[in-house]
């Protein structure tokens, strides 16, 4: 019954939808679709003007792809008048993430045509992809080379620093503006300096909706979340991969259709989400993840089975979390180290570890440049309230199950 | 003033975490309202400033040798 774990982060990943797939069209047949292989599966371009544009956004309601869910067409309308640039943040350096990867190694042209639409209705003569997976920045140097059609438009591949924080997108505009790759200290948005930036799935959607049209488009997903959305799946499961499904799928659904054992519990969101309990009838949503006390983050899904040391798996993404640090902030840096030792002593059975996590936890909170503290108390301490039976038997003397090393670490190539 | 604008004037004690060193002295200037965290790195307890109270923060911020303690309006950072 046990499905053999083995962390997965370099590799390419298999792909699979459930439904049509949009983004992963043509991927099920061809390794990567070039630009002629592009055009015969998506088909010709539209190139909408920018009211046309915002009234596309409006009415699918487009959000950014990235982890925090901010819709498209606000981005667009908060930009300073003037100049404007347009970034493809496909930085993905979350290790457990691979939806952008594959997009951007299988189906580039997808990610720039969406890209070069915002760029040309702003009137915007530059489009910067910013990508530190190797394999991704040859696979769109290529694909733009390849392009012809895109007027004024210029793409300019840019290979970036690895590190968890350094895929935020304020501290990716600092690295492509030569700056060094970190969160600023100040509220410094974007879009005050006239400048685009959101996620490679983001541009694709983009590229999806201006062929399928708004009504097509929300012929999938929710009616507050049109569409598909792309989610990496991992953990125990047979056939872990990149997956394309309509919004608002149930859990039950995908966990089948992955071929997943009996759970102990799923992690939503990634490494700044959250541990929830396997709940079949969960939707697979924004407003889904949110009810449930998750976040859809950048839709990274994870099982974890009942043939490993949960508590164990928690303490290993702990101190990676702590090691990522940027290392700016003294709350992070000395504070995420802290709670990481905290569950590792609360693994070991040391009872006073439990009240010295949620102190520490409730230290870092809300004490950084960036989401990066937060976000990782968040997953250590959703994690500790859901494995409440876990951590009784460590306290007894431990839980009898090895760490399997479930989760993938370690920055994804 | 409405109640919501008058909390966008409210001025606001912020800590620039990309600067603080945790030398502590907002935390002794300001001992009602700031407090060290076992690191040194200060916990504002309470950062909205009245009007009478502007003074002891103004030097709170002179003080700050990382000039990392700010005074914002509204939802500056």
């Amino acid at each position: 019954m046990t499905a053999v774990l083995t962390p997965r982060t370099n590799a390419d990943r298999a792909t699979w939808s459930i439904g049509a797939p949009r983004l992963l069209a043509g991927l099920d047949t061809r390794a990567a679709l070039d630009l002629r292989a592009h055009a015969g599966v998506h088909g010709p371009l539209p190139q909408p003007d920018l009211p046309r544009l915002l009234a596309l956004l409006d009415d699918s309601r487009l959000t950014g792809r990235g982890g925090a869910g901010f819709p498209l067409a606000a981005k667009l309308r908060a930009l300073r008048s003037g100049a404007h640039r347009v970034i493809v943040n496909g930085s993905e350096s979350e290790p457990a993430s691979g939806k952008d990867r594959v997009l951007l190694r299988r189906s580039p042209h997808l990610v720039l045509d969406g890209a070069v639409i915002v760029a040309a209705a702003l009137g915007a003569r530059h489009v910067d992809v910013g990508v530190h997976d190797a394999a991704a920045a040859t696979a769109l140097r290529r694909a733009a080379a390849e392009r012809t059609g895109d007027g004024a438009v210029t793409v300019r591949v840019v290979q970036t620093a690895p590190g968890f924080v350094g895929g935020e997108a304020r501290a990716l505009v600092r690295g492509l503006d030569g700056k060094p790759q970190l969160p600023p200290g100040r509220r410094e948005l974007p879009t005050g300096r006239g400048v685009v930036v959101s996620n490679a799935e983001t541009f694709a959607q983009v590229a999806v909706l201006v062929r399928m049209g708004a009504r097509r488009f929300a012929e999938s997903g929710t009616s507050a979340e049109p569409g598909t959305t792309l989610m990496t799946l991992g953990g125990a499961v047979q056939r872990p991969g990149v997956v394309e499904v309509p919004i608002g799928v149930p859990l039950g659904i995908v966990l089948d259709a992955a071929g997943a054992p009996p759970l102990q519990a799923v992690i939503a969101g990634g490494y700044h989400g959250s541990w929830l309990p396997a709940d079949p009838a969960l939707r697979l949503s924004r407003a889904g993840l949110k009810e449930a006390g998750g976040t859809f983050g950048a839709g990274v899904l994870l099982a974890v089975d009942q043939h490993t040391c949960a508590l164990g798996e928690l303490a290993r993404v702990a101190g990676w979390l702590a090691g990522e640090s940027s290392g700016q902030c003294g709350p992070c840096l000395f504070g995420l180290p802290a709670l990481a030792r905290d569950v590792q002593a609360l693994a070991a059975g040391h009872a006073r570890a439990l009240p010295e996590a949620m102190r520490h936890a409730q230290v870092v909170s809300g004490r950084g440049a960036c989401s990066h503290p937060d976000g990782a108390v968040g997953f250590v301490t959703s994690g500790l309230r859901l494995l409440r039976t876990e951590i009784e038997a460590h306290l007894a003397g431990g839980c009898g199950r090895p760490v399997r090393r479930l989760l993938p670490l370690g920055t994804a190539a | 003033m409405t109640r919501a604008a008058h909390a966008a004037e409210q001025e606001r004690l912020r800590v620039d975490w990309t600067r603080c060193d945790g030398h502590g002295l907002c935390a002794a200037l300001l001992p009602d309202r700031i407090t060290q965290d076992e690191w040194g790195y200060p916990i504002v307890h309470r950062d909205a400033v009245a009007a009478g109270e502007l003074a002891g923060a103004r030097r709170a911020v002179a003080a700050c040798p990382a000039l990392a303690l700010r005074l914002t309006r509204g939802d500056e950072r």
